[in-house]
């Protein structure tokens, strides 16, 4: 009777210690923390839920196994290589302001020890927070700031994945030709006097004033005739003298690079100016976000955006149907530029830690530099991610591409994007000339 | 010659809605030589209220006017009676300072309440049209009713000081409080009088603006800096200088598009690569420089 006593309470005490071990067992598994830095409010704000939203969806799927997904990262749960060790991210919002920006970036990397960045949006503010990064040694990803500058400073522990400016503005001079060619599904060839003069207004920080150089270099090697090229501040609460100063150009074609609230304005102001281009193209950002839609709604039809996904990708891309679903119902809206781009962003994060195996930086490094992620893996059209890592551009995605689409009204009312460049996967007949206000 | 004329008009048009910004600043200065850089943060909780009374009960954004007329008069009274009150007894430095603490509150709290977004309204009767008078003269409907009101406003300001013995009393208590209180004339309800109609002039004149500018808690500062201008060239204090030299403004901010009428008129290429547009505002202040270096009392002000 002793003896089973004894024995009952050896096995109960056993079983307590089993129950105080297992848990503290089980989660002993490692977390990899990585900083996400966005505009989450301020003018931006709009494309700062975007972006976000893209990132969590990303790490949803490579913390665990989901079903019906055909991309490595979501088959598994975690990071496989590191025993399954689960990414955390924290979030900060910079405000579309470079010095808050870099403040956030030290804090993220002395207080929170973060492994890794991600970010940031506005090319001004990945400019300096790729600055700390670089200070640090803290490795840093960008999936969506598009200033040329930001791969030619032979930084080491900066990585993009986005496509940059001057490949954009190269596929919009392309276009133009193309229509001059009548290479444009649904519409003859223009004549190229038609479309032979140009304006710009760019926003003045890193970004836009870049697009604005790239145009007028392109401008000059295509033979077009740029009549006016100016920057203004994004925060500006009226361009009724700059939408004055375009018009007054008389140009065919009016190209902008712009944030969202400036975006909006811009094309209210041409608007309420009756300006009659014959075609408008926006630069993204801004001309991309659900906001500039749902705003300025039947105004926008006829405006071209550059981009580098749209809804209708998921009809020649199974994974990005099925990634487009998920978005869906997780927020309302279809992946845009942003969203595809920050969700590629965080997936090329899973992709170097599970070949780097470890959080070490140096390892990070060599993994990033070894990338190659293949097409098939992506959301975006892209011929998949592999970075430079000799020449004038270091850390640059080389497999990217870009795609021009045009907001058309649909049968059932609906504003969408339809592709109009590359031609070969057009979706639509462009509407062409700009339909005047 | 269309870009001439409609940047003349576009000129005349912002130039009175700039004007009836101005005009708190110069009855509150006239009535008690107070500088009030808080000035522009009152446009902003104009706009602001304009915009959310819009948003929150549907109407239209110009039915607003009167609500926010309210808030800036109750605004302007309680900054007084609670706040600009006891600087009056300070020196004139502790005016100045006192001021700009109470645009540092103001713009703070909103930035605590709606954050740092740009909100716009996008719908109203006349947000977004504007009509073609024909030689590419373009009228914004939102920019002509603001200019409408911008008459009407100074109109009325003009009646009151110069046709009631309220205003008699104002004037009185500009010219000289001490005479004035010796005369009878409740000196502090006349200032918390100046300040109401200051704050209720501003903030009609923001919830105006909202109809076709955005608004963000920053927005005050590019306003106060504008109204200075404006004062300091009509004259600190003078009603009409005011009006005037917001026109003036307003043709000043349209150096641009002049530059772009010589520009496409002779054709000259190098014209078009200069960043007019980026600089419209700089002509503002440099004008306001010249004009305190070379006439201090404005174009209109007394000469003391």
């Amino acid at each position: 009777m002793k003896s089973l006593l004894k024995s009952g309470v050896l096995v109960l005490s056993l079983l307590l210690a089993i129950g105080l071990i297992l848990p503290s067992g089980a989660t002993a598994e490692k977390v990899i923390k990585i900083g996400a830095i966005y505009p989450l409010t301020g003018g931006a704000a709009a494309a700062g839920r975007e972006l976000r939203a893209g990132v969590e969806l990303a790490v949803e799927l490579a913390n665990s196994a989901v079903a019906n997904v055909d991309m490595s990262m979501a088959k598994n749960a975690g990071i496989t290589s590191m025993g399954g060790a689960k990414i955390e991210i924290i979030f900060k919002d910079h405000e579309g302001n470079p010095t808050l920006g870099a403040d956030l970036a030290k804090k993220l990397i002395l207080d929170d020890k973060v492994d890794g960045l991600l970010g940031c949006y506005h090319s001004s503010v990945t400019k300096t927070v790729s600055a700390v990064a670089e200070q640090y040694g803290v490795p840093m990803i960008n999936g969506s700031s598009t200033s040329p500058a930001l791969t030619t400073r032979g930084f080491k522990w900066f990585w993009r994945t986005t496509p940059h400016d001057v490949w954009f503005t190269r596929d919009l001079f392309e276009f133009m030709n193309g229509l001059t060619e009548g290479k444009v599904k649904g519409v003859a060839a223009v004549p190229k006097k038609d479309i032979m003069t140009l304006a710009a207004a760019c926003e003045k920080t890193e970004w836009g004033s870049f697009v604005s150089e790239v145009i007028e270099q392109f401008s000059k090697e295509y033979g077009y005739d740029l009549k006016k090229s100016m920057l203004y501040a994004k925060e500006a609460p009226d361009l009724s003298s700059e939408v004055r100063s375009l018009k007054a150009s008389r140009a065919d074609v009016m190209l902008f690079a712009s944030y969202t609230s400036d975006a909006i304005l811009m094309i209210k102001t041409l608007k309420a100016q009756k300006a009659q281009p014959k075609i408008v193209w926006g630069q993204d950002a801004g001309f991309e976000v659900p906001e500039f839609r749902a705003t300025l709604g039947d105004s926008v039809v006829g405006i071209l955006t550059r981009t580098v996904f749209l809804p209708q990708v998921v009809q020649v891309k199974k994974v990005a149907g099925q990634v487009n679903a998920l978005y869906k119902a997780k927020t309302g809206n279809d992946l845009t530029g942003a969203s595809a781009r920050s969700f590629t962003g965080l997936q090329t994060w899973v992709h170097v830690l599970e070949k780097a195996g470890s959080t070490e930086p140096a390892a990070i490094q060599k993994a990033a530099n070894d990338l190659n992620i293949p097409g098939n893996e992506l959301v975006v059209p892209w011929a998949g991610i592999k970075f430079s890592t000799t020449g004038d551009e270091i850390g640059q995605n080389t497999l990217g591409s870009g795609l021009i689409g045009q907001y058309q009204k649909a049968a059932d009312g609906q504003i969408v994007l339809e592709i109009v460049y590359p031609f070969d996967v057009a979706s639509a007949d462009m509407i062409y000339p700009f339909p005047k206000y | 010659m269309d870009i001439l004329l409609s940047s003349i008009v576009a000129g005349l048009l912002l130039g009175m809605v700039l004007a009836i910004v101005a005009l708190g600043l110069t009855i509150i200065f006239g009535v008690m030589d107070i500088v009030n850089f808080a000035h522009g943060e009152f446009l902003m909780i104009g706009m602001y209220t304009g915009l959310l009374t819009a948003q929150a009960t549907g109407i239209d954004p110009l039915l607003t006017l009167p609500v926010a007329a309210a808030v800036g008069f109750v605004l302007g009274i309680i900054c007084y009676t609670g706040f600009i009150r006891f600087l009056l007894r300070g020196p004139m430095i502790a005016q100045l300072l006192g001021t700009f603490g109470l645009m540092l509150l103001l713009r703070n709290l909103a930035l605590l309440i709606f954050g740092s977004e740009d909100r716009a309204l996008h719908h109203g009767i006349l947000v977004g049209k504007s009509f073609d008078i024909g030689m590419g003269i373009i009228i914004p409907a939102t920019k002509l009713a603001a200019a409408g009101l911008s008459i009407a406003a100074f109109g009325g300001v003009w009646l009151l000081m110069n046709r009631t013995r309220i205003g008699q009393a104002l004037t009185a208590t500009s010219l000289n409080a001490q005479g004035a209180r010796y005369m009878g004339i409740p000196t502090q309800r006349m200032n918390a009088l100046a300040w109401g109609i200051g704050g209720g002039t501003v903030t009609i004149a923001g919830a105006l603006i909202v109809n076709f500018w955005s608004v963000n808690p920053f927005i005050g500062l590019l306003f106060t800096m504008i109204a200075f201008a404006i004062v300091a060239l009509g004259g600190f204090g003078s009603v009409p200088g005011a009006f005037f030299a917001g026109l003036v403004v307003g043709i000043i901010t349209e150096i641009p598009g002049f530059w772009d009428f010589l520009t496409y008129t002779f054709n000259w290429e190098w014209m078009a690569d200069v960043p007019m547009t980026s600089l419209k505002y700089m002509w503002v202040y440099l004008a306001y420089f010249l004009i305190m270096v070379l006439r201090p009392r404005g174009l209109f002000g007394w000469k003391q």
